[in-house]
């Protein structure tokens, strides 16, 4: 906890200033903390970086971004200083995503980037990996988030109704992390694919646009339970018109216990999907599809780009056979790249606490 | 100096490169004989949607088409070596169709780099993304650049429903394309 001060100011004054956030356009509608430069140098002491090297650019917008500036904004955002390591991290992870370089932000699709931490840090910082795993409740999970929105917000300057033109947009947009429950997976950590050893922190993220839940919780027939995964996976609406959607499983730690149990590694999984997430033809037509493409491809079409692209993470409570089904943006996937996690370079692990 | 001085900007990051206001190409006064260059992105109906245009502008004002591009990034704008072909082989272009979040303002910012080159650009954009296409130019410094707008949506339509679009975009078309420049207001 941090001691109160011993001279209490005038606590309206703390609402007037979070209301002149708003009134400058620097809020994503929710309030934030605001920013002095005494908390962005406690930020800035977490990491062994330069504040102003420049860690993301939209050349078309004319707009790049600072490691200082991610601080300002990961302060406006809710973070403790001990999370701002974990935000630098993140925010590399989204840039590894080849969509995010491009219109992403700007794009009505609205994408969302899913978090996905893995090792120590979880621990250390208090990430949620566990039952709610994709609610709020959680200060790390909820602000290291908000801080990436916030940064593109305020730093690339893209806000909805102006260069962002999300039709809709993702629910869940910039609230999307989540630790990965490594304890309760019967699997290598999600991080390992992405090139980060077991037992070292990384974060790894993808473009979203959708989060769909599956649940199957009354049969022990895995085959049963990959298909309800695969008609999930399968359906057209998530076709953008091109030539595949992606998707991925957010698998509940009851699902993962099956289907290892069963013999699955994540890979066998991944190949099963891939192998039965498959439309006919005449299905595609009848959603008014067959354009997507002038090759129109292979009848069952295969929805699935490929069985690689299929990313499969365990997260969530261990109380029902409960899943979810994600859509990575458009016909892009994930970068197949984790990021690691320094640890902050002064830790405060009394403020760690969620 | 308020007490919310003390609050810092999260928007003041590296300063971008200062645009001047785009000086707009000079107009022909009409189009007969000229060669009408082709900026197309990838967007489903873009192609046909220029083409048929070019089409008109060739029929009923005796301009031919002479070059066509298409962007190989549909988000960003057209590449250097792509403008120096169009430079080389169009004496007006046709740029579209803006009707995504990105590629909206990404059309606004080719129209400009055509003018900037000296070639008289129109830029074709779905009316659903006025407000992108209007930030992208203010972005780039030239605030109230002018574009044809073109009923969204565009993805959908058939061909003959893309050809009767370019046949009510045309007379706003040559319209930008001959109209004396004004001099630039602010």
């Amino acid at each position: 906890m941090t001691a109160a001060p011993e001279a209490p100011a005038d606590l309206r004054v703390v609402r007037q200033a979070i209301e002149h956030c708003h009134a400058q356009g620097w809020t994503d509608g929710l309030p934030v903390v605001p920013a002095t430069a005494d908390d962005v140098a406690e930020f800035l002491a977490t990491v062994d970086r330069d504040p102003d090297e420049v860690i993301g650019a939209q050349e078309h917008l004319d707009r790049r971004v600072t490691v200082a500036e991610a601080a300002v904004n990961a302060v406006m955002a809710g973070c403790l200083p001990g999370y701002f390591p974990l935000v630098l991290a993140a925010w590399e992870a989204v840039r590894e995503e080849p969509s995010s370089r491009g219109g992403a932000w700007q794009s009505t699709s609205g994408p969302a980037p899913l978090l996905v931490v893995n090792g120590p840090i979880r621990t250390e910082l208090g990430v949620n990996c566990a039952g709610g795993v994709l609610g709020p409740g959680f200060r790390a999970n909820a602000t290291v988030g908000r801080a990436l929105g916030l940064l593109v917000r305020n730093g690339y300057g893209i806000k909805p109704q102006e260069l962002e033109q999300a039709t809709q947009g993702v629910p869940g947009r910039w609230t999307l992390c989540v630790g990965e429950n490594e304890e309760l997976s019967p699997w290598e950590p999600f991080s390992v694919a992405g090139g980060v050893p077991a037992g070292t922190s990384a974060v790894s993220a993808m473009l979203i646009r959708d989060v769909e839940y599956v649940d199957n919780r009354h049969t022990e027939d895995v085959e049963a339970l990959l298909r309800d995964f695969a008609d999930t996976l399968a359906r057209t609406g998530a076709y953008l018109g091109m030539k595949h959607s992606t998707g991925g499983l957010l698998l509940g730690p009851e699902h993962a216990q099956v289907l290892a149990a069963a013999g699955y590694s994540r890979s066998d999984v991944q190949h099963w999907l891939y192998d039965h997430a498959v439309r006919a033809q005449a299905d595609l037509v009848a959603a008014g599809k067959e354009s997507h493409d002038v090759d129109p491809g292979p009848d069952p079409m295969p929805m699935m780009p490929s069985a690689a692209e299929i990313p499969i993470i365990v997260a969530g409570a261990a109380n029902a056979a409960i899943s979810a089904v994600f859509r990575p943006f458009g016909w892009s996937t994930w970068s197949g790249r984790s990021v690691p996690v320094p640890s902050p370079m002064t830790s405060r692990p009394e403020e760690s606490t969620p | 100096m308020s007490l919310f001085d003390d609050i810092v900007d999260p928007t003041r990051g590296p300063a971008g490169s200062a645009k001047g206001r785009t000086a707009l190409a000079a107009r022909p006064g009409d189009l007969a004989g000229l060669r009408v260059g082709l900026l197309v992105n990838t967007k489903r109906n873009a192609e046909a949607f220029v083409q048929e245009v070019a089409a008109l502008l060739e029929s009923q004002h005796g301009a031919r088409i002479a070059v066509q591009r298409t962007k190989p990034s549909i988000v960003h704008p057209a590449p250097a070596e792509m403008l120096a072909e169009l430079r080389a082989e169009a004496d007006v272009v046709v740029v579209g169709v803006g009707d995504c979040g990105s590629c909206s303002a990404s059309a606004v910012a080719d129209g400009l780099q055509l003018e900037a080159a000296g070639i008289p650009a129109v830029v074709l954009v779905s009316d659903a993304f006025r407000v992108s296409a209007d930030a992208m130019a203010a972005l780039q410094g030239t605030a109230g650049y002018e574009y044809v707008t073109t009923p969204h949506p565009v993805a959908s339509l058939s061909r003959e429903g893309v050809r009767a679009r370019a046949e009510r975009a045309v007379p706003e078309i040559v319209t930008l394309l001959t109209r004396p420049v004004v001099a630039a207001a602010s």
